[in-house]
């Protein structure tokens, strides 16, 4: 039996785009909670998912730089790349739902099963399995086909999907015609770098799937182990710190750490409306607009990025100021109570729908 | 990125003085982590006493001092600290206008003048790199023979080619951003094929406009026309790794400290307040190289513990032990005296406070030069409007400067200098953009479009230009100690000769000029000024000018080739005492016009080879 679901390059290409999609829509979330906390609190939280979403941005490099190895363009604008939240993601035989909320215990419950390891062998299941599909806001992801309904059991089986993948289509088409990409679309440590692991400039099998390896690694560690391959700590037991209010170090048994404390306050925040849709805002008023010009500029940082990995790599040292500007007006949104909503404050939608449609 | 480490396992003062080490280093700063780094990663045991508080090697303990940072009214450079009276620190902000005859000692340092000097240091862990700007310039070949070649100032007992492989090290070390392409000048040479671990932190829209208009420029000193060549400057902060660097293996930069995992301490972000703290920890400091010390688990940390007296056997001029007080927290003057004991004894508590302890034990050396020949640079700052507005604010506070004025013939007569183009606008010279500000506000009823008009106008086209002037070694600049001025612990407070030579001063001069001169190729508005009444305020040929201290202090144990001419050999060990060292820009002879750290810190390294050496034999 072939391990793959993937037979043609065309499918390989959807698969890739699809992981682009899920790497990001990971990133709205975590910012929401994290531009939720009060600013001079929750040190350690803080810094915790802020290192989690900047390996989510590093994971949608990695996703790029191997779409495009494979002739692929990465394209972060199709009007569903951003789902409509609360999104849906793969866990198991269920979709779970992720909302955008504050920084609270439910929020990192959900980042928790966001980062969760699961394997289809380890549970005794089937790696692929019958899902029914919710109603809006499910992720292109796991489905292995556009008109099945048949899904991966989890993102590690989606990505372990696609090493197989191209290893099969490498032995069928030859390297030459399945790594065909120009070398100049990589992104390399030049234009990028941050900490946790290094970009891997993506030319061949060994780099590809040295690629996917962090990022199946990065979230879930070594076979669930607290560590991955580089002695970094997984993102399932950096928020797992936040709950146990302890810091992991090298050594500890999981659910057992041993450093230092983490001293999570989770009143000092913003109190958030969840899903914020611009529809929940007043007509007119001055925080509306103040929403719709952050999806307008959302929008056009997306359109940004897509160009830098469509062969404008330096356009990443411009994304980065731009990135400063994303912070600063959803915290502009979140410092504001929403008119009608009690206590609750505004919070940025991420509908990029809306952004040609509004005011 | 973060660096993590062991958690620092501080030991108590009781546990130390009953233990031996190999090495009892005093100061946690870049000198003393970097030779207990080397030690340790040897094997060998080492003690560091740290004379301000243990707190700063996490992230939440840090963010500690950055808030502080924010919250204070003064932005000077010990701002980001707990006041201490056990272990005071100099401030800028102490410094007073010198009435003649009457010394200035309402601060922590005692001044006699005649020129007040405003530099500082820091005592907390990591010293004076937790506030220090981050720049890293070599020194020129022809500044370690200042004396032979042009009758100025004290040779060096070793020259570049001897230093440069711990250059090498330093700026691994400190991991240093610069293109080496950029760096050759004045005889300034590197390995072949070597590269700096990062790319140059990118310049300035400032530094462009400036290179721009003054391309071609040139100043005339002694019949000899000097470019004036805008090039970008290195500096220990983390930028984009070399793929070239160490043969193609590339290089990875150290972050934010901590002993957790953090992705901390990245890039450079430009948040232009590097001085006096980095807010993302971009920035390299001596913490860095002290956690890896004490990773590697030889090294014990005891902080609030002020070294008091260097214990000497009187026959054999051995040092047997380090006297210490240490003091219970910052706001009792509670303290407890004991002695430490190691095999050998690194001094490394900066220029100032090494003195002080050597003079504090009656050693002021044989050649009787322990705290005589006290250098810093003597900064002159020019400020002037950019026709245009240009950006300033943005970018680490320098990313260029003038070099080609480091050296030439004309040291014989003149003091040399380098210029930094500042990206923090006139904020040294008139604590802009604050001031602005204030003027807008309160003096011209600017409120609404018109105040942010005139801020953009007025800020955004600072230029402001330091000119780093040298200052040859003078034994009556000097660091001395008087039983009349104690500290809290009843340690005696350095007491500071300082005056400017006209040698210094011819430089100074020039350095207006030339200011001048740029500035009318810039089309720039001058608005420099220099207020008799304030500190610093020098007249020179019926000119004056403001001369600010830059917190180099160095020359207070200056090293050479005999107990005669100088208080440390070029390994930065006492003529007079066989296993006491003395590390720091104290040990340099001449500084020309490089920032001290990089120096210091090859000199450390080369120290840390030498007792390790030493240490095998014993």
């Amino acid at each position: 039996m072939s391990l793959t679901r993937i037979t043609s390059v065309a499918e390989l290409h959807r698969h890739l785009h699809a992981a682009l999609q899920l790497e990001h829509a990971t990133i709205p979330p975590y910012l929401t909670a994290l531009y939720s906390i009060l600013p001079g609190t929750n040190g350690e939280a803080y810094r915790v998912i802020r290192a989690v979403v900047v390996e989510e941005m590093l994971h949608l490099t990695l996703a790029a730089n191997i779409l495009n190895a494979v002739g692929g363009t990465p394209d972060l604008t199709p009007p569903d790349f951003v789902p409509e939240y609360p999104a849906y993601l793969p866990d198991g035989e269920t979709d779970f739902q992720v909302d955008l909320q504050r920084f609270s215990k439910a929020a990192i419950e959900t980042f928790l099963r966001i980062e969760r390891p699961a394997h289809a062998e380890a549970a005794g299941k089937p790696r692929v399995v019958k899902r029914k599909k919710p109603a809006r806001g499910a992720l292109r992801a796991s489905r292995v086909a556009d008109d099945s309904d048949e899904h991966f059991y989890s993102i590690g089986e989606f990505y372990a999907d696609i090493s197989h993948g191209l290893a099969a289509l490498q032995d069928a088409l030859g390297a030459k015609t399945l790594f065909c990409g120009d070398a100049a679309r990589q992104v390399t440590p030049d234009y990028y770098y941050s900490g946790g692991g290094e970009i891997i400039p993506v030319t061949d099998l060994a780099s590809a799937q040295a690629a996917i390896r962090l990022i199946s690694e990065q979230g879930e560690g070594i076979g669930g182990g607290i560590f991955d391959f580089e002695d970094e700590i997984s993102h399932y037991y950096r928020f797992q710190q936040l709950t146990l209010g302890r810091f992991y170090l090298k050594g500890d048994k999981p659910g057992h750490p041993t450093g230092g404390s983490v001293d999570v306050d989770w009143n000092a925040v913003y109190p958030l409306t969840t899903n914020a849709r611009l529809a929940d805002f007043a007509k007119g008023s001055e925080l509306r607009a103040a929403a719709a010009d952050f999806n307008a500029y959302y929008k056009r940082f997306l359109e940004l990025l897509t160009r830098a990995y469509a062969g404008q790599p330096q356009l990443l040292i411009e994304a980065v100021g731009e990135m400063f500007r994303i912070k600063e007006m959803a915290c502009h949104l979140m410092r504001n109570p929403m008119e009608g909503r009690g206590k609750e404050h505004a919070a940025p939608t991420f509908e990029m729908a809306s952004v040609a449609v509004e005011v | 990125m973060s660096h993590t480490h062991s958690p620092a396992k501080q030991i108590d003062h009781m546990s130390a003085s009953a233990k031996g080490y190999d090495a009892v280093v005093v100061g946690s700063g870049v000198s003393g982590s970097i030779i207990a780094n080397e030690l340790s990663q040897k094997g060998f045991s080492v003690l560091v006493l740290e004379a301000g508080p243990g707190t700063g090697m996490t992230i939440r303990e840090y963010e500690a001092d950055l808030t502080r940072f924010y919250g204070a009214a003064s932005k000077d450079n010990n701002a980001a600290y707990a006041v201490n009276p056990n272990a005071p620190m100099p401030r800028s902000t102490q410094t007073r206008k010198l009435q003649p005859g009457q010394p200035n000692d309402s601060g922590y340092l005692v001044q006699n003048g005649p020129v007040e000097i405003d530099s500082t240091y820091a005592r907390v862990i990591g010293g004076t790199t937790r506030h220090f700007e981050a720049k890293a310039l070599r020194m020129l070949p022809e500044d370690f023979d200042m004396r032979t070649r042009y009758g100025q100032g004290l040779d060096w007992p070793l020259d570049y080619q001897t230093l440069e492989p711990y250059y090498q090290k330093a700026e691994c070390e400190m991991g240093v951003s610069a293109d080496v392409e950029d760096q050759g000048y004045l005889g300034i040479a590197f390995e072949p094929d070597y590269v700096y671990p990062m790319r140059k932190i990118p310049v300035s829209y400032l530094d462009q406009a400036v290179a721009k208009r003054l391309q071609g420029a040139t100043v005339t000193l002694e019949g000899e026309a000097y470019p004036l060549t805008v090039r970008s400057t290195p500096q220990a902060r983390n930028g984009i790794p070399n793929p070239r660097y160490n043969k193609g293996k590339g290089f990875v930069p150290t972050g934010a400290v901590d002993p957790h995992q953090a992705e901390m301490g990245g890039r450079c972000q430009g948040n232009n307040n590097c001085v006096p703290i980095c807010p993302v920890q971009a920035k390299y400091d001596a913490r860095r190289t002290l956690a890896k010390a004490i990773g590697t688990g030889h090294v014990d940390l005891l902080p609030q513990t002020v070294a008091s007296r260097v214990l000497v056997d009187s026959t054999s001029g051995r040092v047997t032990g380090i006297e210490y007080k240490t003091y219970k927290n910052l706001t009792s003057s509670e303290y407890t005296t004991g002695t430490v004991r190691g095999k050998v004894f690194v001094l490394a508590a900066n220029a100032v406070e090494n003195a002080r302890l050597m003079l504090a034990s009656d050693l002021p050396s044989s050649s009787g030069l322990v705290g005589r020949n006290l250098m810093d640079h003597a900064y002159l700052l020019t400020w002037a409007l950019m026709p245009e507005v240009v950006g300033t604010m943005r970018g680490t506070p320098c990313t260029s400067g003038i070099e080609d004025l480091r050296g030439g013939g004309f040291r014989r007569k003149q003091a040399a200098f380098r210029a930094s183009i500042h990206n923090d606008g006139w904020g040294w010279a008139t604590a802009a953009p604050y001031t602005d500000l204030l003027n807008l506000v309160d003096d011209q009823n600017k409120f609404g479009r018109a105040l942010q008009r005139g801020l953009v106008d007025r800020i955004s086209r600072q230029l402001l230009l330091d000119f780093m002037v040298e200052m040859p070694a003078s034994e009556s600049n000097r660091v001395t100690v008087d039983p009349r001025y104690r500290d809290q612990l009843g340690n005696p407070r350095p007491v500071i000769s300082y005056g400017v030579s006209d040698y210094v001063l011819e430089g100074v001069a020039f350095a207006r000029r030339t200011s001048r001169r740029i500035y009318q190729r810039l089309g720039a508005e001058d608005h420099s000024a220099y207020d008799p009444l304030e500190a610093g305020w020098v007249s020179y040929e019926g000119q004056g000018y403001i001369i600010r201290g830059g917190n180099h202090w160095a020359g207070t144990h200056v090293m050479g080739t005999s107990a005669k001419n100088s208080v440390v050999d070029s390994h930065q060990r006492c003529w007079d005492h066989e296993n006491l060292y003395l590390a720091g820009a104290g040990s340099m002879p001449t500084i020309g016009t490089s920032n001290t750290t990089l120096t210091l810190s090859a000199l450390s390294f080369r120290s840390g080879e030498h007792i390790a050496r030493e240490l095998k034999a014993v």
